[in-house]
């Protein structure tokens, strides 16, 4: 058995075989294009990556993706994780059929989604001619894109909350009870702390996804420049018209944030973990 | 308090948990429900404490109806065989969670809360652990942290499930003199479920035998040693 | 006095039974409007014309092409990241080595990059204009707006859902099994095949299907680096919005529902799979 300094000892074979197709793949899939995109930045260089980057156009669609998903990940943070509270502790008619149907925006294509929210939140859809008398237009707002948004975000909480809620200790919010804590309080102060770091990656994978989301947004934005065109599009315009240094500079700017957005939500995480004794 | 338990049943479907079950527990008693697991010990307990409802059957505490009684309403100090601390919460938290859960007007001041939470640290003998998370403690510690986390709801009585169930010997020896000790302290009427013959027989001022959810006997340890009514309280507490 | 008994004869770990109520009233109704309700306007808007129309429109050359297209591309991007993701599996998982957190982190990486910020880095490594791209203009081979690019779009973004599920399932089953094997004299194949594979299948199939469902869907990367050329690179979603574009609605959303149907048959196997196996898939779930 060869031993090296950077990996111990195992009687297994086949470390060479399975470590160079991991990396072979993962090379020319992730990593080169990646540094690609970033070398294309140090190539335009800081300076003329932020005059590129540093117009009204660009930062209203950076302010617009990112809020849009931060509002759609925190509605699907309240709502995931009712639902999933829902779904693990009430015994009710349809359970196993929603549980199952919680999955469908992982498996339905979002440009499909995409269609078929604008076919029916458009002033001449089912939805949209019902909200249409209360003033309300959701296909071609801002509204629209949260509607895409939510669909596309909605599983990350339930699906990472729900395992937590299965092994929540009873016992826990029994003697919640026999302290004289109301069930609304034990809710409040021991189950949701429980569940926080768990509701708190999902929150993340959903932000994630739905920043940086194409397919399902671009139909019902309406995609007016400056209202409701999102970054990701402007990356696609820019490319249309072969200005991929323009492009890159969006996308970098795009991976930065992400990337701060998630160290940040990390960061929290590791903290709260840290609290109850997990790390 | 004294609590007086008439013809308690407990069915969980077709299953019968407890027959209709009578006993008479003299305030500030230290009492144990010894039995094997499925005697119905625990389901009674939880029945006292408001954890489980009774499918017939009263209970009277001081001489006045409990039965309907929510279990926020009773306050019974319980203390579960895993102790249940909150896990997100110092042990500071943990203990002052039943004064910081109640409505604002019965609410103690913060300052109060300290005071209380603090004079419980030295009544376990655990001054200075205030700031830890449970994660930290030993097994000892947690349950005494548990015990000191019931008192501070000033209950009525204390119900512990397998209080040493889950340490080893040696501690388990120490917490029972510690249990004895608070118990004389707070003169509270003290029930304790176990199925070690040998910590009821040593710790208790009355033993309930139960077997299959039934009493069958109760008496002081002595006593029961002494004359046994049965053959099962004959085999089951024999050392 | 049984009356009151009767009432409170409830469990204290649960809410009353209104909140129940309500809870249970509030979240299927939000579920019919979010989930249900775009699932079925696809079928309603597919037929609206009836299914002759509907079964036209998918026998049109161009939908077939795509539909052609996007089968081929899925039964070339899976399997290899299901051999990525055992590989990746197998090495990570029997082997201590430095770095591996970190490694895992980067197989995690494509989660958290925007599909269009996938097919826009690889239009920049593979493009015309870098020196990648003129060495394989020079040589003939075009990967950007063809479809070695539609391939490496769609790994790209279905990159960790097998590593994703394989991973944590033989955290769980260690290896013991495999260090038995060999001293019983198999070799490193043997052991993999008759040992490890046989662990795994469960996890693995749930890993395939949930990248099978992606890779058949993708539209934001593809839609990058395709250059959407009719008939040529045009996968299923690609083709669904050049026609909804061109006001075909019956046209696009027949192929929509083609792929919303994919999406049930994915939806149902998985589910068959998280109620036979849902010991080993448990531990996908936990991390």
């Amino acid at each position: 058995m060869r031993a090296s300094l950077l990996r111990s000892p195992s009687p297994l074979p086949g470390f060479g075989l399975s470590f160079g197709i991991m990396m072979a793949i993962l090379s020319i899939v992730v990593l080169l294009p990646l540094s690609a995109l970033l070398g294309r930045g140090l190539m335009i260089g800081p300076a003329d990556l932020w005059d590129m980057v540093n117009s009204r156009r660009i930062w209203s669609a950076l302010e617009l993706s990112f809020r849009a998903a931060l509002i759609a990940s925190v509605f699907n943070l309240v709502f995931g994780i009712v639902l999933a509270w829902v779904l693990v502790r009430y015994r009710f008619w349809g359970r196993k059929l929603v549980d199952a149907a919680v999955d469908l925006p992982f498996a339905l294509p979002t440009a499909v989604a995409g269609i078929s929210l604008t076919a029916l939140y458009a002033p001449n859809g089912v939805f949209g001619q019902a909200l249409a008398p209360l003033g309300i237009k959701v296909a071609y707002t801002e509204l629209g894109i949260w509607m895409a948004l939510i669909f596309i975000g909605l599983p990350f909480v339930v699906r990472t909350v729900q395992p937590v809620i299965e092994e929540l200790d009873r016992e826990v919010e029994e003697v919640s009870a026999t302290l004289g804590a109301r069930r609304t309080y034990t809710l409040r102060r021991v189950v949701l702390p429980t569940l926080a770091p768990a509701a708190l990656t999902g929150f993340a994978l959903a932000l994630a996804r739905s920043v940086g989301e194409y397919g399902s947004v671009i139909f019902i934005a309406g995609n007016i420049p400056n209202l409701t065109e999102i970054a990701p599009l402007l990356i696609v315009i820019r490319l249309e018209e072969y200005n991929y240094d323009a492009a890159a500079a969006i996308g970098i700017a795009m991976l930065l944030i992400s990337f701060a957005m998630l160290l940040a939500i990390n960061l929290i995480q590791i903290w709260s973990r840290r609290r109850i004794g997990l790390v | 308090m004294h609590i007086e338990i008439e013809e308690l049943a407990k069915e969980f479907g077709t299953e019968r948990a407890l027959h209709p079950v009578s006993l008479a527990i003299p305030s500030g008693a230290l009492i144990a429900l010894l039995g094997p697991s499925g005697s119905g010990k625990t389901t009674l307990l939880r029945i006292l404490g408001g954890l489980e409802f009774p499918t017939s059957g009263r209970v009277l505490f001081d001489g006045s109806d409990a039965t309907g009684l929510t279990v926020q309403e009773r306050r019974a100090g319980f203390v579960f065989q895993h102790y249940a601390l909150f896990k997100h919460m110092t042990v500071f938290e943990n203990i002052a969670y039943g004064l910081r859960a109640r409505k604002r007007r019965e609410r103690p001041t913060e300052a109060e809360i300290g005071r209380r939470v603090n004079r419980l640290l030295d009544l376990i003998q655990l001054p200075d652990i205030g700031a830890r998370y449970p994660s930290q403690l030993s097994g000892g510690q947690r349950q005494r942290v548990a015990l000191a986390r019931a008192l501070a709801i000033e209950p009525r009585m204390l119900l512990l499930d397998e209080p040493f169930g889950a340490l080893d010997a040696k501690v388990r020896k120490e917490l029972r003199q510690g249990l004895r000790d608070i118990h004389d302290t707070t003169g509270l009427t003290t029930i304790f479920v176990t199925h070690d013959q040998e910590e009821a027989m040593e710790l208790a001022d009355l033993v309930v035998v139960m077997s299959m959810g039934r009493i069958e006997q109760v008496g002081k340890p002595a006593e029961i040693r002494a004359r046994p009514a049965n053959d099962f309280v004959r085999s089951f507490t024999a050392a | 006095m049984s009356d009151i008994t009767f009432i409170r004869a409830e469990s204290v770990t649960t809410e009353p039974r209104l909140a129940r109520g309500l809870l249970i009233g509030g979240t299927m109704a939000l579920i019919a409007v979010l989930l249900f309700a775009p699932l079925i306007a696809v079928f309603a808007e597919a037929l609206r014309q009836g299914w002759a129309a509907s079964l036209d429109a998918l026998a049109s050359p161009d939908a077939r092409s795509a539909i052609r297209l996007t089968l081929i591309v899925a039964a070339i991007a899976v399997p290899l990241n299901a051999v990525f993701g055992i590989a990746a599996a197998w090495a990570i998982t029997k082997f201590d080595f430095r770095g591996k957190a970190f490694l895992i982190t980067l197989i995690d990486l494509p989660f958290s990059v925007s599909p269009v910020v996938a097919g826009l880095a690889l239009v920049l490594l593979f493009g015309a204009h870098s020196t990648m791209g003129a060495w394989l203009i020079a040589n003939d081979l075009k990967i950007v707006f063809a479809f070695p690019g539609i391939v490496l779009a769609t790994m790209f973004v279905t990159f960790p859902f097998v590593a994703r599920e394989l991973i944590p399932v033989m955290i769980e089953q260690g290896r013991a099994e495999e260090e038995v094997a060999l001293t019983l004299g198999a070799s490193g194949w043997r052991v993999f095949f008759t040992v490890t594979l046989p662990n795994i299948r469960w996890a693995l199939l749930y890993g395939v299907l949930l990248c099978n469902a992606r890779a058949m869907g993708e539209f934001g990367a593809v839609a990058v680096i395709s250059g959407k050329i009719r008939g040529e690179t045009t996968t299923m979603p690609i083709m669904i919005e050049m026609l909804y574009n061109e006001y075909l609605s019956v046209a696009a959303f027949s192929l929509a529902a083609v792929l919303a149907l994919l999406a049930l048959v994915t939806l149902t196997l998985k589910s068959l799979l998280e109620w036979r196996h849902a010991d080993v898939l448990a531990a996908t779930r936990r991390h």
